[in-house]
C-alpha cells in the first residue's frame, strides 16, 4: 500500500531508489556502469514510445467520439465496449494492407519521409514533464530544444510532398513549409514572454514557477495562451489550419500517395503532435503536473486532454481558412499582438 | 489602424459566437437510429409490401376476385387471380392471388381501387433477397395477420356490406 502510494505520488524518489539499488548490484558484479545507463535510457525510451502509441490509439478514438458529439451522432460504437477497440481494428487493417509505391516516386526520400515526420514529434517528449520527476531529461535548454525539434517536422512533410512526384502532394508540402515557418514566430514570441516570467528555459523550472493555481501563467498571459493555442494548432496542421491536406483542393496533400504502414505513421505523427502541442500548452500555461489530491501524472493527463478537447472543439467549429488569409493572419495579426504582449510583459516585470 | 483594431474585435466576437453554437450541439441527444437494434416508428400510411390480411370477424380474407387491382396495376405486379363461386353465397371467393413485389413500385393504386379494402400496404420494408423467385407470393395462401394500430386503421376503411344493408331494410 505504501509502495503504491509512493509510486503514484513520489515517482521520482522510487525511480531514483530503484536506479541506486540496481547500480549497487551492477557494481558488485564488476560490470561497466555505462552499460547500465544505456539499458536505463533504452527502458525510458521504450516506456515513452509505448505510452505514445497507446495514447495515439486512444486519442484517435477520443477525437472521433468528440467529433460525433459535436455533430449530434454516436460515433464508433460497434467494436468493443462503446467502440473502444475501433482504432485498434483500424490499425490492424492499415498494417495488413498492401504497401503501394507509385512508380515514379523518389524511393529513398519517399520511404524516409514518414519517419522524418514522426521522429521529431517523438524526440520532443524527451523534455516533457509527465509528472513529478517524470521527465526523461530535464535539459537546461528545455523549451529551446522543443522549438528546435518541432521545426524539423516540416522537413519530413516537405520531403513527403516532393518525393511523391505529384502536384497535389508538392503543393501540400510547400504550403505546410510556409505555414510552419510563419506560425513559429508568434509561438516563439509567446514562449519568450513565458520565459520572462519563469526566468528559466528548463521545463522543470517552468512548472515549479507555477506552484499554485493563482501563479499559473494562463492568468498572467491570457492573450498569450490564446495566441499559443492558435499558433500551435497551425503548426501541427490541424483544422482550421489543415491547408497542407485540404481534401477539397489537394486530395490529401502530402499523404496522397502513401498507404498502409507509411500512412499509419503520418496518422500517428499527426495525433502525437496534437498531444504534444497540448502537453506543451499544459506545461507552459496550466501548471504542468501540479494539482491537489490526484497523482501528478493523472493531473498532467487531465489538463492535457482538456486542451486537446478545446482544440477539437475549434476544429469542428471553424471552416478551413484560405491560403492568402493564412499568411495574413499570422503576419498581420498574430505576430504584432504577440510582440505587444511581449513588450507589455517586459515592462510590467521591469517596473512592478 | 482603426479598421485593424475593429477587425480583431469583430473576429474574436464571431469566433466565440461560432464556438457557442457548436457547444450547444454537444448537449443534444443524438438523433441517430441504431438500426438493427432500434426499429423506426412507422406511420400508418407507410407503404411496405402488399398483403391480403385476414378479417378477424370472418376468419378469412375479404377479396372477391373482382380483378380491379390487377387491371389498375401499372407494372402487372398482381399477376394472377383465380376466383371460385361458392354455392348459395352472393360473392365469389378467391383461391389464388399471385403478387410479385419484385416489380411492385408501391404506388398504392391497387389499395385505393379495391372496393372491399381487401388488400393493404403492410409495414414490411426489409424485403431484399438473393433469389428472385422468392418475390412471387400467393397472398391468399399466406393468411397474413395484421396487429395493433394498423388493424384498427384497416378496419375503419371497411364499408358496410350490401347484403347486410338489405337485411336491415
Amino acid at each position: 500500500m505504501e509502495l503504491i502510494k509512493n509510486i503514484l505520488y513520489n515517482t521520482d524518489k522510487v525511480l531514483k531508489d530503484f536506479y541506486n539499488w540496481s547500480h549497487n548490484l551492477w557494481v558488485s558484479f564488476n560490470l561497466p556502469v555505462i552499460l547500465l545507463d544505456i539499458i536505463f535510457y533504452l527502458l525510458i525510451t521504450a516506456a515513452v514510445a509505448a505510452f505514445l502509441v497507446f495514447n495515439a490509439l486512444f486519442i484517435i478514438y477520443y477525437d472521433r467520439k468528440v467529433a460525433a458529439k459535436f455533430q449530434v451522432r454516436y460515433g464508433p460504437n460497434r467494436v468493443g465496449y462503446k467502440g473502444i477497440l475501433q482504432t485498434l481494428a483500424d490499425t490492424i487493417k492499415l498494417v495488413i494492407k498492401e504497401d503501394i509505391n507509385a512508380e515514379k516516386v523518389d524511393k529513398i526520400i519517399f520511404f524516409l519521409a514518414p519517419f522524418l515526420v514522426f521522429i521529431p514529434a517523438f524526440m520532443v517528449f524527451l523534455v516533457i514533464p509527465f509528472g513529478k520527476g517524470l521527465i526523461p531529461a530535464d535539459l537546461n535548454i528545455g523549451i529551446l530544444y522543443v522549438l528546435a525539434i518541432t521545426g524539423l517536422s516540416v522537413l519530413g512533410i516537405l520531403s513527403a510532398g516532393w518525393a511523391s512526384n505529384n502536384k497535389y502532394s508538392l503543393i501540400g508540402g510547400m504550403r505546410s513549409a510556409a505555414q510552419i515557418v510563419s506560425y513559429e514566430i508568434p509561438t516563439v514570441l509567446v514562449i519568450l514572454s513565458i520565459l520572462l516570467l519563469s526566468g528559466s528555459l528548463k521545463m522543470g523550472d517552468i512548472v515549479n514557477a507555477q506552484s499554485s493555481i493563482t501563479k499559473w501563467f494562463i492568468f498572467m498571459q491570457p492573450v498569450g495562451f490564446i495566441l499559443f493555442l492558435i499558433a500551435a494548432n497551425a503548426e501541427i496542421n490541424r483544422a482550421p489550419f489543415d491547408l497542407p491536406e485540404a481534401e477539397s483542393e489537394l486530395v490529401s496533400g502530402f499523404i496522397t500517395e502513401y498507404s498502409a504502414l507509411k500512412f499509419a505513421f503520418f496518422f500517428l505523427a499527426e495525433y502525437t503532435n496534437l498531444f504534444l502541442a497540448s502537453a506543451i500548452a499544459t506545461t507552459l500555461f496550466l501548471g504542468g503536473w501540479q494539482g491537489p489530491f490526484l497523482p501528478p501524472f493523472v493531473w498532467f493527463i487531465i489538463k492535457t486532454y482538456l486542451v486537446v478537447t478545446f482544440l477539437m472543439w475549434t476544429r469542428w467549429t471553424f471552416p478551413r481558412i484560405r491560403v492568402d488569409q493564412l499568411m495574413e493572419f499570422s503576419w498581420k495579426y498574430l505576430t504584432p499582438i504577440a510582440f505587444i504582449n511581449l513588450i507589455i510583459t517586459a515592462i510590467i516585470i521591469k517596473f512592478v | 489602424m482603426f479598421n485593424y483594431i475593429k477587425n480583431i474585435i469583430t473576429g474574436i466576437i464571431s469566433l466565440c459566437d461560432g464556438l457557442s453554437v457548436t457547444l450547444k450541439h454537444v448537449f443534444r441527444k443524438p438523433i441517430t437510429l441504431q438500426y438493427p437494434e432500434q426499429k423506426p416508428d412507422l406511420q400508418l400510411r407507410f407503404r411496405g409490401r402488399l398483403v391480403m390480411p385476414i378479417d378477424p370477424e370472418k376468419n378469412d380474407n375479404r377479396c372477391t376476385g373482382c380483378m380491379m387491382c390487377a387491371k389498375i396495376c401499372p407494372n402487372h405486379s398482381i399477376m394472377e387471380i383465380e376466383k371460385v363461386m361458392e354455392d348459395g353465397k352472393p360473392k365469389p371467393k378467391v383461391k389464388k392471388y399471385i403478387y410479385n413485389f419484385g416489380t411492385c413500385m408501391f404506388c398504392n393504386l391497387c389499395v385505393e381501387v379495391c372496393p372491399f379494402a381487401a388488400i393493404i400496404m403492410s409495414d414490411e420494408y426489409a424485403l431484399a433477397d438473393e433469389n428472385k423467385e422468392k418475390f412471387i407470393l400467393d397472398l391468399v395462401a399466406e393468411r397474413y395477420n395484421l396487429t395493433g394500430k394498423k388493424l384498427n386503421w384497416w378496419k375503419s376503411k371497411f364499408k358496410k356490406e350490401p347484403a347486410e344493408e338489405k337485411v336491415q331494410k
